[in-house]
């Protein structure tokens, strides 16, 4: 099986705070992987570092290997935005911009292309083809001028994942994208990743095990900033290996 | 991130904020070295007819004061948007200034504006002697051109001394209340800094920063109305008129500050 993510002994420091300590890890391709552990582990660390967007904040170190579809990301000639093309990412509250749905879904298209390339009816398509996939188009056909703020929680963070899909992205990288939704609402993002796995590899880390257990293949534990386990999911849950992830796992802490 | 860092950081403060006050401890006495011989000319003044028209050097001129501010601003905004976008949190360069700033925003302009007298007195004798020196008597009254560049550079200096950092700190203010899940979410689908700022964060901050802008310039002209308002009071024979310079400076101080507060407020209730 082909792996689209591979780290291969990562450490990240914040400043003198080690939040990540050695994490070897392959993520399979077109599929639905998710990431456990308490608050604090190092999941949504991880997650962000395979975009990159960690290094924002000034006092990052990282250390050891990173290969996202094949190439070290680390390598001095990758670029940025290209990277972050392929790998997208929606998070934890969902958090559209300022602009109107339709621009929403272009903006991440406009900036990757020269100005002005892409023609009215074009973009309409790719418009109506992002929203249909998220099944909002018939929701939201009549609303393409309205703030995507103003929309309900539950739209919004289904635009977010709509968003990335102009791009024609590889990955995408969930940090807790039901958080802020409710029962329904984490049921629609649930079907809706189900239907896109395949298309898109998954890696979602989520707090709640329930979810984990229903939407994922894989499942990887994390514990104060190393990987304890990493197997199937029912495995994970029905037989783990590792004491710590059996205690997690049937919520002697958390 | 953790406890530690907090308590490191709050003491690297505290000694940036130290060496920012000793920095502007030792500025404030070397400029009182310099400005302790400066003294009003006393007695039947000379001078009086030279002071009245070397005042049109900096604060007379709404010109001027409209050139020096508006400069003053944009270099603000411009320093604003390199410490808060480029440099990381934790560079001591941009903590230093910060520091700076926060100390420089908190004098009075009042104090900005007693400064910029002292500089033009502390001219004023050797502005004297140069018009004394000149043998005609029809040169009275006029000012060498160098002595008249020197004050107005020495002045426009304390003005941008007063302004800049405040248009700093506005600005930083507005381009931090751009929600991080904005710049991230722009970030993440690859914009480069330049696009997040352009297409994102300057539309979002552009109205505080335009309110941050006035302020800034409404406190130019309240200190140059001040001045005005003194120099007048000092020098006019026909005591109780009001110069209509002074008027018009500090009305238009006070048409800025308003519109300035009701840009603020438009800005907020469209958020809300």
């Amino acid at each position: 099986m082909n792996h689209s993510i591979e780290t291969e002994n990562l450490s990240l420091w914040y400043g003198d705070f080690q939040a990540l300590i050695d994490v070897s890890v392959k993520i399979p391709d077109g599929q639905i992987t998710s990431l456990i552990g308490p608050s604090g582990c190092g999941k949504t660390t991880l997650l962000r570092c395979f975009n990159r967007v960690n290094e924002r904040y000034g006092n990052v170190t990282t250390e050891g290997k990173i290969e996202i579809l094949g190439k070290n990301i680390y390598d001095p000639d990758v670029s940025l935005p290209e990277l972050r093309k392929a790998v997208g990412m929606v998070f934890q509250r969902p958090n559209p911009l300022p602009i109107s749905v339709y621009e929403n879904i272009l903006f991440g298209l406009r900036i990757h292309s020269p100005m002005r390339s892409i023609t009215r009816t074009e973009s309409d398509q790719i418009v109506e083809e992002a929203l249909t996939s998220v099944f909002l188009w018939e929701d939201l056909k009549d609303q393409l001028k309205v703030r995507a703020t103003s929309l309900q929680l539950e739209q919004q963070q289904k635009l977010c994942i709509a968003r990335l899909l102009p791009l024609k992205p590889k990955i995408i990288l969930m940090d807790e994208p039901c958080s802020a939704l409710d029962a329904k609402g984490t049921r629609a993002v649930e079907e809706l990743m189900e239907i896109l796995a395949g298309t898109y590899t998954f890696l979602i880390v989520t707090h709640n095990m329930a979810q984990a257990r229903r939407v994922s293949e894989e499942c990887i534990f994390m514990f104060l900033g190393e990987l304890i386990e990493h197997r199937e999911t029912q495995a994970l849950f029905e037989d783990p290996e590792h004491e710590k992830t059996a205690d997690y796992v049937q919520m002697r802490y958390g | 991130m953790n406890a530690m860092t907090t308590r490191a950081e709050r003491k690297q403060k505290v000694v940036l904020q130290s060496i920012a006050f000793i920095i502007l401890g030792v500025a404030f006495i070397f400029l009182w070295h310099t400005l302790k011989n400066a003294r009003a000319p006393s007695g039947q003044p000379a001078s009086e007819a030279i002071l009245r028209s070397a005042l049109p050097s900096l604060f007379n001129n709404l010109y001027s004061v409209l050139s020096i501010s508006l400069l003053a601003i944009l270099f603000g905004i411009a320093f604003a948007f390199y410490l808060e976008e480029w440099l990381p949190v934790t560079n001591w360069i941009r903590r230093l200034i910060e520091s700076l700033v926060a100390i420089l925003t908190g004098i009075p302009s009042l104090a900005y504006g007693i400064l910029a007298i002292l500089i033009f007195f502390s001219y004023a004798d050797t502005l004297k002697e140069a018009v004394e020196a000149f043998p005609f008597p029809e040169n009275i009254g006029t000012i060498p051109a160098q002595i008249e560049t020197t004050v107005f550079y020495a002045e426009a200096l304390t003005f941008i001394l007063m302004v800049m950092p405040l248009t700093i700190k506005t600005t930083q203010e507005a381009l931090r209340s751009v929600a991080t899940p904005i710049r991230e979410a722009a970030y993440a689908l690859g914009a480069s800094q330049w696009q997040v700022l352009t297409r994102h964060v300057v539309p979002i901050a552009f109205i505080r920063m335009l309110a941050g802008g006035c302020r800034a310039m409404s406190r130019a002209f309240a200190t140059a109305a001040l001045l005005i308002g003194i120099y007048t009071g000092y020098y006019t024979t026909d005591a109780g008129g009001m110069s209509g310079r002074f008027l018009l400076f500090l009305g238009v101080a006070l048409v800025l500050s308003v519109f300035s507060s009701s840009l603020t407020e438009v800005y907020d209730s469209d958020l809300a």
